[in-house]
């Protein structure tokens, strides 16, 4: 298994140290504040208190047997600049860096980092995406022309099979997934429901107003069937 | 009177829950919404409703269920939950 530091434990930093810990990934954690080192000791392999921005004690951390280090000190741009070039210089096969802005990114990849992320950004584009579009859950774009969307099915599509709907036909996408929620009574008798999927759904499938359908496709077929529906 | 009212209220509560476990979501709101009118003071109708909401997919509503079943009763822990994960906390 791939191992992993994660080199500053802000709210972001901390989130993708727990969830590779989660994952069951073994993790070094780095930060010069006593109280964030503390915290992330109690799920870390490996947690250290100090500045990683020195050069010679970052060097004696030991980071070959590392295969990805995340930096994750974008507030402070000068550290994570040094930090980015440190670990590159030191060997790390591959540097993940947090940006903040286009002028850190454009630094950043300067000095090797081999990818780049922007939480605040990618975050603030989605809340706005989901704002616009409420019934759209998550679209991932695979690339420039084909999209992965999850989606609220429609009361237009209500009662309806695949086979009716003939998406595949119409419009040249694929549903790969269907969620469902089933109702059911939990041990304490309480209604509830939980969430069912559908992972190899076919023609006969029926779909009713509230699933949520995951579907690949062209970028401008998937919004052509989305206005159709929104009709 | 009053108390024919609050077991009409509960029939209407209990049909209301076999068509949510029929997934027969608009007709559980109508039979729910009538049980709510009858007894506005229970919580489990509230959460009922927002189950179905959620259910359906309509967080907006779900979540106003919730918190007034929490209103009512704020030891609901099944509608705290909901709520907390509609909210994404």
């Amino acid at each position: 298994m791939r191992q992993f530091a994660v080199i500053g434990l802000g709210k972001f930093g901390l989130a993708v140290a727990k969830t590779l810990t989660e994952k069951g990934c073994q993790i070094l954690v780095i930060d010069s504040d006593e109280e964030r080192v503390r915290e992330a000791g109690e799920f870390a392999a490996s947690a250290i208190q100090m500045d990683a921005t020195d050069e010679e004690a970052l060097r004696k951390v030991g980071f070959e047997s590392i295969d990805v280090a995340i930096v994750s000190v974008g507030e402070n741009l000068e550290s994570s600049i040094l930090i980015t070039l440190l670990l590159k210089e030191i060997g790390v096969k591959e540097v993940i860096s947090k940006a903040l802005t286009a002028h850190h990114a454009k630094v950043l990849q300067k000095i090797g980092a081999d990818r780049i992320v922007f939480p605040e950004r990618e975050m603030g584009i989605k809340v706005a995406e989901h704002l616009i579009s409420p019934d759209i859950l998550e679209l991932i774009r695979l690339s420039p022309d084909y999209d992965l969307l999850e989606f609220t099915v429609p009361r237009g599509m209500n009662g309806k099979t695949l086979k009716d709907l003939a998406l595949r036909t119409k419009y040249k996408v694929n549903i790969v997934a269907i969620k469902k929620r089933v109702p059911y009574v939990n041990d304490a008798g309480e209604s509830e429901f939980r969430e069912e999927i559908n992972p190899t759904p076919n023609g006969d499938d029926e779909l009713s107003a509230g699933d949520v359908i995951v579907m690949t496709g062209e970028t401008k077929m998937i919004a052509e069937f989305r206005k159709e529906v929104q009709k | 009177m009053i108390a024919d009212k609050k077991e009409l209220a509960n029939a209407l509560f209990e049909i209301g829950k076999f068509y949510f476990f029929n997934e027969r979501y608009d007709e559980a709101l109508r039979v729910l919404k009538k049980s709510a009118d009858l007894n506005k003071k229970e919580p489990e109708t509230y959460y009922q409703m927002g189950l179905v909401y959620e259910a359906k997919n309509e967080s907006m509503p779900a979540k106003e269920m919730y918190l007034k079943a929490l209103e009512l009763n704020p030891r609901l822990s099944v509608a705290q939950e909901h709520l907390d994960r509609l909210v994404g906390k």
